[in-house]
């Protein structure tokens, strides 16, 4: 098939102006290869793709949070001026059904509406503004049906379903589990706290909302280039719902413009699937507006969430119970997988001899819950870590020392009882910050706040599962090619969503076959030519996919070196290497180029390709097999510990965050830069997360529908971060390394939570810190009054 | 957004007759508010005339003991003048945290005037400086005071055919105090929840001999309160004096809750704003 317009491979020689030409090497700043074509306009996004003759497809959504569909009508739609078709769940020949575990969210609307952002009917227009004027001309006989809208309440009796076809009810998963006796050590706790925790839904706002284009071939072949982290599992969702042979759908991954797990799973692709059968051949684009995306895309789940921690009077934890409650909107989404990973870190790093855990993901009438960057972990690890700060203050000890009596070392068991096997870096990271002056300088710190401010200093310690646990297989297939022009191409399986793993794929590779960036090229996930591997999502892309480009990268060299070395008469390919562009005979300082050599071998030489599958947690633990399913329990974990300092304003209770600091065991650092910016970019997530970012829901309907009311940060409110790299070798990681994605998100809502409890003496159960929070909290502690807000301890 | 027409006229003369052949249209100058309105489709004038070409209403004036400041004046053009630095420095600390760079790059003035919303950074800066602003069509100048030709969130006292060309603001000669503090939800792009600009003269000892105050956001439009300001007159700049005031500051200011902040918090907020300025009485922050 023909490529769609503009397709083309990102070649490194147009890459930038100034030269990196020195051979690519593990643990070296190398120039991020999208950076110059993206801050210049240039890179392609999936947004980017118009072509000739182009359709406009957009959505008609309910605007209701449920009701029963008696009709839609498309008469006037239909001969508004403009459009081409219009289409609803009727036209849809498959399942119409999407979903990654539970497929329970048509394509189209059928019988019912189950939130105000699913799709009812599809318009096909000449341009957006006929189309526009379309989608307003649908009509829709919508008959209200009672909601449900708070996820405990979704759980009773008499509650209204969402799916009356799902065996749980309204609870899409339940997990129980237990270790050690349970509740029953609740008796043998010396101190024992409590404490619920409310955490908000989180917008991904990404700069690229939700958007692609397809069409359709004389052929009868499908392609759909969009902004995805999943293209492999996209192109079997789409050919199940619409009714297609998958080997007929061509999924095309350019770079997405942001992700951070709102694009894990189909959001555009079906309907635009849909669209294109129904165009006349013609391409079609689809891009949902902000608004559009607000209302229809994933969230964060908001948790309700309860604690129990107790301890020794040495600080030695024994027991904690946590009943969580995760709304996942209407659907599945990714959120039993969520509520999954949040049972298994709901205990925090530590060594708890007696742990309780009660979850439930729950469906209700709101926004869609889905995967964002931590998938569940920063909610339960805002909730834990604060218990920790509560138990340190309640012991009198360092909130660092309490921290490190009890962390998780090689060896340990789990919350979940999963005995650690991989790197377990945390005490190291604890270490670094027990010695930072952030935290040993912190009482003059603090002595220091100018007129109406309080300054207070918090940690937290964070861990982050990777991959997809033991049943799901994570896997990559890697394949690299001597081009015939002498180039080195990475066919990469796994999308960049913007971490940098396209880069840190050719940074591998390039090491390996000792070539600089200029011999290198790179061709992004694409069904039809890049090898199936996996989603970009759980910190496993360069994990996963790295150790497939080992193998492959591997391959190549050794066939590269053995023929040169029968060509060059050398007694084996040890007398020879590799050195950018060429093949050298050490010997005798004969030399073949690579693009010599690309002619001397076959077309199936040229091409090495290598499988990897994730290792998996070989423990036999009780575990019921839903959970197991779900992803319980994971083998490889990163760590880290940070510390940030704020000034609370007592006029006003607004939070200043003024330093941050996020020491992290992610393995081997492969480039140093891109594991900064993930880094940086996850405690900037978090402090959004902990600070302003303040999604409102009511009865369904969102109340924050644009940047102006949403507000995420800016950069004058995102301080310089440090991040410091506790190096400790991974052995099952490629290089050593271990994924770096996700984990500092989980950081800054418990570490400036606890900051500003440290700063003001109130702890606060609802996020995020909005300064009026915080202020009324701030004046009824004053005023002595017991609220909701604040004084949650208890003592036994 | 529809397609429509847009006129950039060079001169007022060229101004006047384009909105007498479309009176239907609506003037912007920056278009940073009005293209968010385009946007959501809360308005749909068939075409738009730009202010933004029209030298004779840019920049700033001296006229001696007046600055005259051009509707079509931007932010970003203001907070780097040297006179608004050095006369008016209550209004270049509201221009700072006005929007955002680029935001303060577009708008203007004049917009932030029209546009009257009880959160203009401008606004209670340029109400303590008793602004007069001009007004004008093919026909007349007007001129008259800020505080009177604003009347609502939005609503402002401008007929068919008229624009705004410019404020006038006296300069200032004894005021040593110029306090521009606003309370937003984050610091860049932060729509004020509440502010307080005040404008105060201090005497060596911390007397306060004269003071002028108005609040942002904590009403329909712009407050003052001149009891407030009757009640520091004559005062020492101390936390009690302030403290003792702000319950009249708090039962005189009439808020509202929305998405940003609750009625209750502003009113607590406008109160508590006062304490900063004691900072002042030993010369500053
Ligand atoms: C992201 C963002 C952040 C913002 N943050 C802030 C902030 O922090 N503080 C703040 O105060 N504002 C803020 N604003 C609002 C806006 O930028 C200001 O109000 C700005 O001063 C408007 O000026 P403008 O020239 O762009 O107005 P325009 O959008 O051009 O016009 C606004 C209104 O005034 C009318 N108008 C404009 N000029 C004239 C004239 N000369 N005569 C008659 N009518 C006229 C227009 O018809 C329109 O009704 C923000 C806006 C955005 C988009």
């Amino acid at each position: 098939m023909r490529h769609p317009a503009g397709h083309k491979d990102s070649r490194t020689s147009k890459r930038s102006p100034d030269r990196y030409d020195r051979p690519l090497s593990i643990g070296t700043r190398v120039p991020r290869i999208d950076a110059y074509a993206k801050v210049t306009g240039r890179e392609k996004f999936a947004a980017d793709y118009y072509g000739d003759d182009l359709v406009w497809a957009g959505v008609k959504r309910a605007g209701v949070p449920h009701a029963r569909i008696e009709g839609i009508d498309l008469k006037r739609c239909r001969e508004a001026p403009g459009v081409i078709c219009a289409l609803t769940h009727e036209h849809v020949a498959g399942t119409n059904r999407q979903g990654v575990i539970r497929k329970d969210q048509p394509v189209l609307a059928d019988d019912k509406v189950r939130h105000c952002g699913d799709a009812i009917a599809l318009v096909l227009a000449e341009d957006k503004e006929s189309l526009e004027r379309a989608l307003s001309m649908v009509s829709m006989d919508l008959e209200p049906m009672p909601g449900v809208f708070d996820p405990e309440e979704a759980l009773e009796e008499n509650a209204p379903l969402v799916h009356e076809d799902h065996p749980g009810g309204n609870a899409l998963l339940k997990g129980e589990l237990q270790k050690g006796i349970g509740q029953a050590a609740a008796a043998e706790c010396e101190v024992l706290l409590e404490g619920c925790f409310e955490t908000s839904y989180q917008e991904h706002a990404y700069l690229e909302t939700e958007c692609g284009w397809a069409q359709q071939d004389e052929e009868g072949k499908l392609a759909i280039v969009c902004s995805t982290q999943t293209p492999f599992r996209d192109r079997m969702e789409v050919a199940e719902a619409l009714g297609l042979d998958p080997v007929s759908v061509r999924i095309i991954a350019p770079y997405p413009g942001g992700a951070f797990g709102g694009k894990d799973g189909v959001t555009v692709q079906t309907l635009l699937g849909l669209a294109a059968l129904h165009s006349g051949g013609r391409p079609v684009k689809m891009w949902w507006g902000r608004e559009e995306s607000f209302v229809a895309g994933t969230k964060r789940h908001p948790a309700s969430m309860r604690y129990r921690l107790g301890a020794k009077w040495d600080g030695a934890l024994h027991f904690l119970e946590a009943k969580l409650f995760f709304d996942t909107g209407p659907y599945d989404h990714l959120g039993g997988v969520v509520l999954t990973l949040a049972l298994e870190h709901a205990s925090g790093p530590y060594r708890i001899p007696n742990v309780k855990l009660e979850g439930y993901a729950v469906y209700t009438n709101n926004p869609v819950g889905g995967a964002f960057r931590g998938f569940g972990v920063p909610q339960v690890t805002g909730a834990v870590e604060q218990m920790m700060d509560m138990l340190a203050h309640r012991l009198s000890i360092d909130p660092v020392e309490l921290r490190m009596k009890n962390a998780l070392r090689r060896g340990d068991r789990s919350g979940v009882g999963k005995t650690l096997v991989s790197s377990t870096g945390l005490m190291e990271c604890l270490d670094v910050v027990s010695k930072h002056p952030f935290w040993t300088d912190r009482d003059e710190w603090k002595s220091a706040a100018g007129p109406f401010k309080r300054r207070g200093v918090g940690m937290s310690a964070v861990m982050q599962a990777s991959g997809y646990g033991p049943v799901v297989p994570d896997y990559a297939n890697a394949k690299v090619e001597l081009t015939q022009e002498g180039k080195i191409r990475v066919y990469c399986g796994v999308v960049d969503m913007g971490q940098g793993n396209a880069s840190t794929n050719l940074q591998i590779a390039g090491s390996i076959l000792a070539q600089t960036l200029e011999e290198m090229e790179l061709v992004l996930p694409d069904t039809d030519r890049t090898l199936p591997s996996g989603s970009a999502s759980a910190s496993r892309c360069s994990y996963t996919f790295g150790n497939a480009l080992i193998g492959a990268a591997e391959t190549l060299k050794r066939r590269i070196l053995q023929r040169a070395a029968d060509l060059l008469m050398a007694q084996s390919a040890d007398q020879l290497a590799l050195v950018p562009g060429r093949v050298r005979c050490l010997g005798t300082g004969r030399e073949l180029s690579l693009e010599r050599m690309a002619r001397l071998m076959d077309e199936t030489e040229r091409v090495a390709v290598h499988h990897f599958r994730a290792p998996v947690a070989l423990d036999k633990l009780a575990v019921a097999d839903d959970l197991r399913l779900h992803g319980m329990p994971h083998t490889l974990f990163s760590y880290g510990a940070h510390v940030t300092r704020v000034e609370v304003d007592e006029l006003t209770g607004y939070v200043e965050v003024k330093d941050y600091l996020a020491v992290s065991d992610c393995g081997t650092v492969i480039n140093p830069q891109i594991y900064e910016q993930q880094i940086h970019g996850g405690v900037a997530q978090g402090l959004g997360y902990v600070l302003m970012e303040d999604f409102r829901v009511t009865e369904g309907a969102v109340g924050t529908p644009n940047f102006a009311t949403y507000l995420i940060p800016t950069a004058p409110d995102i301080q310089d971060i440090e991040s410091i790299a506790v190096e400790i070798h991974e052995h099952t990681g490629p290089f050593g390394l271990k994924g770096v994605g996700e984990i500092a998100t989980n950081g800054p809502l418990p570490a400036v939570s606890n900051a500003v409890a440290d700063a003001c003496g109130v702890r606060f159960d609802r996020f995020p810190l909005t300064p009026e929070r915080v202020l009324m909290g701030m004046r009824t502690a004053e005023h002595g009054k017991e609220s909701r807000e604040y004084q949650l301890q208890t003592e036994r | 957004m529809p397609l429509r027409d847009v006129f950039l006229p060079r001169t007022l003369d060229d101004l006047w007759d384009t909105l007498e052949q479309r009176p239907e249209s609506m003037v912007y100058a920056g278009g940073t508010d009005l293209f968010v309105r385009l946007r959501s489709g809360s308005i749909a004038p068939p075409s738009l005339v730009c202010l933004e070409r029209l030298n004779e209403i840019k920049g700033v004036r001296d006229e001696g003991e007046f600055l005259f400041i051009g509707a079509a004046t931007t932010h970003g053009f203001l907070l780097a003048h040297p006179l608004t630095v050095e006369h008016f420095p209550i209004l270049a600390k509201a221009l700072a945290v006005l929007a955002s760079p680029p935001v303060r790059h577009m708008g203007t003035i004049g917009g932030n005037i029209v546009n009257a919303s009880p959160a203009g950074d401008t606004l209670p800066p340029l109400y303590v400086l008793d602004a007069e602003i001009e007004i004008s069509s093919r026909r007349e100048v007007r001129r008259m005071p800020l505080a009177d030709f604003i009347f609502g969130p939005g609503e402002v006292l401008l007929g068919k055919g008229e624009i705004l060309t410019g404020v006038r603001v006296k300069k200032l000669t004894n005021e040593n105090v110029h306090h521009y503090e606003k309370v937003g939800l984050r610091k860049g792009q932060a729509c004020a929840v509440a502010s307080l600009a005040a404008l105060l003269r201090l005497s060596p000892s911390g007397v306060v001999e004269e003071a002028r105050l108005a609040w942002g956001s904590v009403g329909p439009t712009v407050v003052t309160l001149t009891e407030v300001e009757h009640a520091l007159t004559g005062e020492v700049l101390s936390h009690d004096t302030l403290k003792g005031l702000i319950p009249l500051v708090r039962d005189n200011v009439s808020p509202i809750d929305d998405v940003r902040a609750s009625a209750e918090y502003r009113r607590i907020v406008a109160g508590q704003l006062l304490l900063r300025l004691q900072q002042y009485r030993w010369g500053g922050p």
